[in-house]
């Protein structure tokens, strides 16, 4: 090969490829709004926020960006958004070990940053994050063990080692609580401790609470 | 000196080890609060924007140093004029001052990153271009006058070289691919996707045109080799970086939002990434046995060939072994992207500028030797260490995808019981890496005006 054909293979070659990159480009700008929900003013709202406030220089979005806080794609599909909320206004106050500083929102820009947060946990992103395998082949012990896991506790809760540090570590919880108070807070949390920023699962019936506190009493 | 040209490249050089410098601290900075969130008065997030715009600003001053001593070499003329490049150096300093300054202040009061005519005022939180949008047209001032000047001075003496060719088309495609990062989209997926054309066609595109460009102006100032033949080597080599590079944007493409299509795309044209980069060693390699002079400039070469070498194992291999969809569904996000960004940006691009600031030294301090022997030094104390924070995060990453992504594990349990000694390793190695920047820093200083024989 001369140095001259060299060159031309690099200056049509780079134009042929760029202009194929081109034509793609256009096809996913039509097929991309129909991956996601509509973009509502409050959705566009929450990611000026996201962008204000530097949420990326921690978190990771859709898997890009910082790598120094959990990814932010689905959060909202894993965790109440009241809960989400209340952390973000003041994470320190929810959970005293938190990494995440208190960046100053306002009640209004933490309530755009939801509609965002939950707009892009609709987002068809082909599957991604991957399901766990170890979510998908957990056999329960018990009626309550169940219960703890088809409730996603353990999105904010630890026993033995597994689950998230939103809430406080349950290994040893048992000796700390009466059953009867226990169900009791489990339906309703600020019933028993004021501002408690666990959700309630009202929507369990009595016996399931029952059966789930009596699980938790277990564990010591 | 030779060229009074040569004091304009001479002091982007000094800005840039200058930026090096910072960026180590604040990398060790961020580096601790992995393990103590609250060590510095400055959280993480403005922390690691710092860490990350120093080292974009610091690789690209080093490109427009060397440019600029490339392009007088080559063309073997004054710039075209001395009091614009001049005028362009400290409106860029000036610049990057006030975006760092901007920075700062955010980080001690969120609420001043406040909205301005439909734009954030000090930060745009898009990560590697937090420059607000005035910062932007700075800086697209800057690069334009950078390329009128390089440009016009090849143009002076109508010999176009082939190294000035390829330069100058790399810093073209490299100011061209701002563009798409400035402007704000509604769409987070859209939003992702033209943030990518930027740090993908920028490190994966015309950033290794200007590296190939550079290697080949090297190996000629070096060892004398063949020009055409060099040349014709150059246009294979940038031909399939962009071949491949182009649609290997699609690696990024998988999980965001964007049509299933891009998996193949993306797998396929990223997993041929490599190919170039193989080429490149080999033809370094084999350039070395074409030599028709002695070597002067040993470590200059030294740094030239580590520079190809890191490119593949960086890029390549560090590259490659998580851009097939299959492999990168699990490694997406995680630590594995940062040991590739470290090794990769260390190895390809940081060891060129280096690379580069060692082959023209000589020109610049006036002097034919000097004592080299504080250079080899540096390179050891850093890449030695960059190795091991490599390895530190791919541990780190292979521990994190595997508990978070298979097992289901939460981050925050991973990232702080699990991967602790890992944190704590990656900090050490970083204090490692300074040392060997301190040294750098000094030879940078001192070489070529203390005497010979007092060499140590
Ligand atoms: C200085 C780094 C930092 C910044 C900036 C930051 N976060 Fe966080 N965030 C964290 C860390 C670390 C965690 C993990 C929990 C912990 O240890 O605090 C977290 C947790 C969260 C959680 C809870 C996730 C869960 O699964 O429980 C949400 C939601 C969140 N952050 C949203 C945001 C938003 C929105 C912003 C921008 C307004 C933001 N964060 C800015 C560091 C940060
Ligand atoms: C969105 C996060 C979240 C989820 C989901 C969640 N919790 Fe909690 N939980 C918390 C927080 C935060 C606290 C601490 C606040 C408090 O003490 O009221 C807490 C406290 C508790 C406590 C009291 C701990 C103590 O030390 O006294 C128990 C028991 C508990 N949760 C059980 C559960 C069970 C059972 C489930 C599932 C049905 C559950 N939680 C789901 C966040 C959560
Ligand atoms: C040429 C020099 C290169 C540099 C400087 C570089 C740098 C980077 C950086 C910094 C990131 C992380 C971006 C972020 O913060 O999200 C990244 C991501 C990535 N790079 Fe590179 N890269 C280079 C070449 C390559 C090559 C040749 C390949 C593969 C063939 C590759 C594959 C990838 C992949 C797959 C990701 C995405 C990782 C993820 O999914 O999280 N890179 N690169
Ligand atoms: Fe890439």
């Amino acid at each position: 090969m001369s140095k001259k054909t060299a060159k031309n293979f690099f200056i049509y070659g780079s134009i042929f490829f760029f202009l194929v990159l081109v034509v793609l480009t256009i096809d996913t700008m039509i097929r991309v709004p129909k991956r996601a929900p509509v973009i509502t003013a409050e959705v566009d709202a929450g990611k000026k926020v996201w962008h204000k406030y530097d949420c990326i220089g921690c978190h990771t979005i859709m898997g890009n960006g910082s790598y120094f806080a959990p990814d932010m794609t689905n959060v909202a599909g894993r965790k109440p958004k009241d809960f989400l909320k209340k952390f973000i206004l003041d994470p320190r106050a929810i959970n005293p070990k938190a990494a995440m500083p208190k960046l100053g929102l306002n009640e209004k820009e933490a309530d755009n940053l939801m509609a965002f947060l939950e707009w892009t946990s609709k987002v068809d992103t082909n599957k991604w994050p991957p399901k766990p395998v170890l979510a998908a082949a957990r056999k329960e012990a018990s009626t309550g063990q169940a219960i703890y896991q088809n409730q996603n506790c353990a999105a904010c809760h630890i026993v033995g080692g597994i689950g998230g540090t939103a809430g406080p570590d349950l290994t040893r919880i048992g000796p700390k609580w009466k059953s009867e108070e226990l169900t009791r807070y489990l339906k309703n949390p600020a019933s028993v401790k004021t501002a408690s920023a666990m959700p309630g699962f009202a929507h369990l019936s009595e016996q399931e609470l029952k059966d789930l506190s009596d699980y938790l009493l277990t564990l010591q | 000196m030779g060229y009074e040209s040569h004091k304009i490249a001479n002091n982007f050089f000094t800005s840039a080890i200058l930026l090096f410098l910072i960026q180590i601290v604040v990398g060790i900075i961020a580096a601790l609060q992995f393990v103590w969130p609250d060590f510095f008065i400055l959280n993480f997030n403005t922390i690691r924007t710092l860490h990350i715009n120093a080292l974009v600003v610091w690789l690209l001053l080093g490109f427009m140093g060397a440019s600029y001593y490339v392009i007088v070499e080559e063309s073997e003329t004054e710039l075209w004029s001395i009091p614009l490049a001049r005028f362009q150096f400290w409106a860029t300093i000036l610049t990057v001052g006030l975006v760092v300054i901007g920075y700062i202040i955010m980080g001690f009061y969120p609420q001043a990153n406040i909205t301005v005519f439909g734009t954030l005022l000090l930060n745009e939180g898009r990560e590697y271009i937090e420059a607000p949008r005035w910062a932007d047209i700075l800086i697209v001032v800057s690069v334009l006058l950078f390329l009128l000047n390089t440009t016009m001075t090849a143009w002076k003496t109508r010999k176009f070289t082939d190294v000035q060719g390829v330069l100058i088309a790399g810093n073209l495609f490299l100011a061209l691919m701002y563009l798409p990062g400035v402007f704000y989209t509604k769409n987070m997926i859209m939003d992702q996707f033209w943030w990518w054309w930027v740090i993908h066609l920028w490190v994966e595109g015309a950033w290794e045109l200007i590296a190939a460009a550079f290697l080949a102006f090297s190996l000629h100032k070096l060892l004398g080799a063949d020009r055409t033949m060099l040349a014709k080597w150059m246009y294979i080599e940038v031909g399939l970086v962009m071949f491949t590079g182009i649609l290997g944007l699609g690696h990024h493409y998988y999980w965001i939002g964007t049509p299933a299509y891009w998996l193949w795309i993306g797998g396929i044209f990223s997993a041929l990434e490599p190919v170039p980069l193989v080429l490149m060693v080999w033809d370094s390699f084999r350039t070395t046995k074409y030599a028709t002079k002695p070597v002067e400039n040993r470590v200059g070469l030294f740094y030239t060939i580590s520079h190809v070498v890191f490119n593949f194992v960086g890029a390549g291999l560090w590259g490659v072994f998580h851009t097939l969809p299959q492999i990168n569904k699990y490694t997406h996000g995680t630590q594995i992207t940062t040991a590739h960004g470290h090794i990769a940006f260390y190895g390809v691009y940081a060891l060129l500028v280096l690379a580069m600031i060692y082959i023209a030294l000589p020109t610049l301090r006036g002097v034919k030797q000097f004592n080299q022997s504080r250079g080899y030094v540096a390179f050891w104390w850093m890449t030695i260490s960059m190795i091991f924070i490599t390895f530190s995060l791919t541990g780190a990453g292979l521990v994190q995808s595997y508990l978070e992504r298979v097992m289901g594990l939460d981050y925050v349990t991973v990232k702080s019981a699990y991967n602790h000694y890992f944190w704590i390793f990656r900090a050490v190695f970083g204090v490692g890496f300074l040392v060997g920047v301190l040294i750098f820093v000094k030879d940078f200083f001192v070489a070529g005006k203390e005497p010979l024989a007092k060499a140590s």
